[in-house]
């Protein structure tokens, strides 16, 4: 494969962001917020977001991982850093994007330096945020 | 919902340095499959673990909680914490059925106001994942805002 700075990076779709996976996923973390799991609890904050609940922010960080390892591979993540700049809703369709940033080589190991985010098609930006990939020889 | 007093400054920025008692974690493999399903991908091959396990692995591993983190910061409810930013940096792939040994502390602790002059505290946690072979595998950051009086 061939990689050049500015190349897009395959999207990777959740098409509807599920409640009973943030359900599981409230369980597993132990996660006592109940923004992830009571839809009255959500409605009863000053935001305006209604009965929905709010997705954790590692799994839409997750959605972004996904999009890299269908790209480069399981093993490709080296770092991510990412912001939370607006919340993810259960039932909404996002969009994991990205494009890469920079190319470089460390130790033999070629390495591309990535603008990752998570795109809402009304609201925008979600989720954005940087990965550094081990790239496929 | 009753509204907790703001904790004074000193209160918070005397956390820097706190350090979580350690300990390990172990991913079992029905751990990892829930986990990866909530992501909706497929499970990774040879065991390897979805890095979504990087929030609460290391928290736990390291002898804490979410709910601990929370009231460190003295949160004023589980509904006033608002992420800043997650860091994680990978060096291994993590395994199923591996236990990791695992220490974390609070590396920074600020009072801060934002744009609009309201208070809130600006914690930082740093937590690292090591191999049974005492191998750097991970290491996570975890910026939170602890909101004051918004809600």
């Amino acid at each position: 494969m061939k990689f050049a700075v500015g190349d897009r990076i395959p999207e990777w779709v959740m098409p509807s962001v599920s409640p009973q996976r943030m359900c599981t996923m409230a369980a597993i973390l132990r996660d006592p917020n109940p923004l992830h799991w009571d839809r009255a609890a959500v409605d009863s904050l000053p935001f305006g977001l209604g009965k929905r609940t709010i997705n954790q922010g590692p799994l839409g960080l997750s959605y972004m991982i996904n999009m890299l390892h269908a790209w480069a591979g399981p093993h490709c993540l080296r770092r991510i850093i990412m912001r939370f700049p607006q919340v993810v809703l259960d039932g909404e369709c996002v969009i994991a994007r990205g494009k890469i940033n920079a190319l470089r080589e460390d130790q033999g190991v070629a390495l591309a330096d990535c603008n990752i985010w998570l795109e809402h098609a009304q609201r925008g930006i979600l989720l954005e945020g940087t990965a550094t990939v081990v790239l496929p020889m | 919902m009753s509204v907790k007093p703001i904790p004074a400054a000193s209160e918070i920025t005397r956390l820097e340095g706190h350090r979580f008692p350690g300990g390990f974690y172990t991913v079992a493999h029905w751990e990892n499959f829930l986990l990866t399903e909530c992501t909706g991908a497929a499970l990774l091959p040879e065991g390897i673990v979805h890095p979504v396990a990087l929030f609460h692995l290391p928290i736990v591993g390291a002898g804490t909680s979410i709910a601990e983190m929370f009231a460190l910061g003295q949160a004023e409810s589980d509904l006033s914490i608002m992420i800043e930013s997650y860091d994680w940096e990978t060096f291994l792939p993590l395994r199923e059925e591996t236990r990791y040994c695992i220490n974390g502390s609070i590396t920074s602790a600020q009072r801060c106001a934002n744009a609009q002059g309201k208070l809130y505290d600006r914690l930082q946690f740093c937590f690292e994942v090591h191999t049974p072979e005492q191998v750097l595998a991970a290491r996570t950051t975890i910026a939170w805002h602890y909101t004051r009086n918004t809600l």
